[in-house]
């Protein structure tokens, strides 16, 4: 057998196993949430691997390469905001969530913005993060084809599998166990991916990168360096496979822990996938490895040149960190069709949304549409439109289920729309406007509507 | 006070598109020490909130 197979299977039957032994929710709040009862260091780990997807390994490595330190100044730009935001928000959204019996992120939103709102955000969540879920599921099956020579639709139906099962069978609590393990796989597999390219690498010549050193130089402008990090900055409030794990900790002590131990997993991580790009970069000027031109071919050819051993883990390690993302997505998306479109009592709703969801996420990710990446990029800006209805819950007395829905369609509208036209009004970036769109769109509403309160 | 804050720390991290122009790790190094500040300060501070 191919020994990355063996590997897999090994990784499947691990992951079940805790599944299994993590099952047995029979309420919203057990299956969705973990029971509120998730340990600091299990939630801050499983924010860690539901945030870091296969991008880190792939993307952000060749974009380190391609573009140099800008693209660590773009990650750990995010990190901070995260950090601020979670030291801020996270407290009081926990306690609400304790104290109204909170599931989905949704439901907070229709605690302030009404049932209408609540429907129609769980409807963007899911029209932006399927495109999105479906990328991990195709880097899954690119990984599983290239390591393991298997066919990229069956590539696509073992992603598709592991995703459903775990979240299927042990719910939060499944997905948080795995997510863990996975998470100290994915950091041991960076830290030897580092150690072994630094061996190879002469520092002696980093004034080689040039450019790559310092920014702006031709890639990281400003305009980019804005349109990329305003999403991203928000992150921690937008995306509500993140959003919901600020339910789970135990008590205020775990909260705190997820939070700071998340930070230090995310500079531990950023730092050590940042540092790859440049050192690759580093070699391919003096020689020692091939020129790259596509940025996501970074790792993949690093994998060919490493010992069998590294290679593998490594490529187990990618394999993890989009498992992770897209099972977390899948679960959360679960909870939003459960509670705020269905609004069943039980789970069987949530858990044939989990099977369901990810049927639909693998038959899109084997149309190998064209635009998909497109669409996954897109989901952070089509998320802004849920941040004014948030930041206005804490910071803003009025608005009600008027401002709700139209901030959410003004935002929805535009970032799509300014997408597909490819257009940039004055020179400035479609996450922006689309940012500075849905405050004004909120606020101005908002103003006119009193408060009300649904719940 | 707190988005004064934020403010303050984005304000930290653009710094290097302004400031810097060094042919060496000069620019990471500075943006994986503010972020790693700013980790440190996030700790103390929300001892205020977890054992109130």
């Amino acid at each position: 057998m191919n020994s990355f197979i063996a590997l897999i299977v090994f990784y499947a039957f691990l992951g079940t196993a805790i599944a299994i032994y993590a099952r047995g929710a029979r309420s919203q709040e057990e299956y969705f949430v973990g029971g509120r009862r998730i340990s600091g260091i299990v939630s801050a780990l499983t924010y860690a691997s539901t945030t870091y997807s296969a991008f880190m390994m792939v993307g952000l490595v060749g974009l380190s390469y391609a573009s140099g330190v800008g693209a660590a100044g773009f990650e750990l730009m995010y990190l901070v905001g995260t950090l601020f935001l979670l030291s801020y928000y996270a407290p009081k959204v926990w306690k609400m969530g304790k104290e109204g019996g909170l599931v989905s992120p949704a439901e907070l939103i229709g605690s302030r913005y009404g049932d209408i709102t609540a429907k129609l955000s769980a409807i963007i969540a899911l029209i932006a993060l399927i495109p999105y879920t479906s990328i991990q599921l195709i880097g899954v099956a690119l990984i599983l084809e290239k390591n393991a020579n298997l066919d990229f639709s069956i590539g696509v139906l073992i992603a598709a599998v592991l995703i459903a099962l775990w979240a299927f069978i042990g719910g939060l609590r499944g997905v948080a166990w795995t997510d863990a393990i996975q998470g100290f796989l994915m950091l041991s597999a960076a830290i030897l991916a580092v150690v072994w390219v630094s061996f190879k690498v002469d520092f002696s010549t980093i004034s080689k990168l040039d450019g790559l050193l310092y920014v702006p130089n031709k890639i990281w402008t400003p305009k980019l360096f804005a349109a990329l990090t305003i999403p991203w900055f928000f992150f921690a409030l937008t995306n509500p496979q993140v959003f919901q794990r600020l339910f789970i900790p135990k008590d205020k002590t775990a909260l705190r822990k997820m939070i700071i131990y998340f930070g230090l997993f995310g500079l531990i991580y950023t730092v050590l996938v940042t540092l790859l790009g440049l050192e690759l970069k580093l070699m391919t000027l003096n020689g020692d490895f091939p020129s790259i031109s596509y940025r996501d071919d970074v790792t993949p050819t690093l994998l060919t040149i490493m010992p069998p051993w590294l290679s593998l883990l490594i490529a187990l390690s990618i394999l993890a960190a989009a498992i992770t993302t897209a099972n977390s997505i899948i679960l959360t998306l679960s909870s939003m069709i459960s509670r705020d479109v269905v609004r069943e009592r039980g789970i069987l709703v949530g858990k044939l949304a989990v099977v369901v969801l990810t049927v639909f996420v693998a038959l899109f990710a084997l149309q190998k549409i064209s635009y998909i990446v497109e669409l996954a990029v897109l989901s952070s800006t089509i998320l802004l439109c849920f941040l004014p209805l948030i930041i206005g819950i804490f910071h803003f007395e009025r608005g009600g289920r008027i401002t709700g829905v139209s901030t959410l369609l003004v935002g929805f509208i535009a970032a799509i729309a300014l997408s597909y036209l490819k257009l940039s009004p004055l020179g400035i970036p479609a996450s922006v406007v689309t940012f500075f769109l849905t405050f004004a769109t909120f606020f101005v509403v908002a103003s006119f509507e009193d408060r009300k309160v649904f719940n | 006070m707190r988005w004064l804050e934020c403010l303050l720390v984005v304000l930290l991290m653009l710094v290097p598109f302004f400031a810097f122009r060094s042919e060496d790790l000069a620019t990471y190094v500075y943006w994986v020490v503010v972020t790693a500040v700013f980790l440190v300060y996030t700790a103390l501070d929300t001892k205020r909130w977890a054992y109130e």
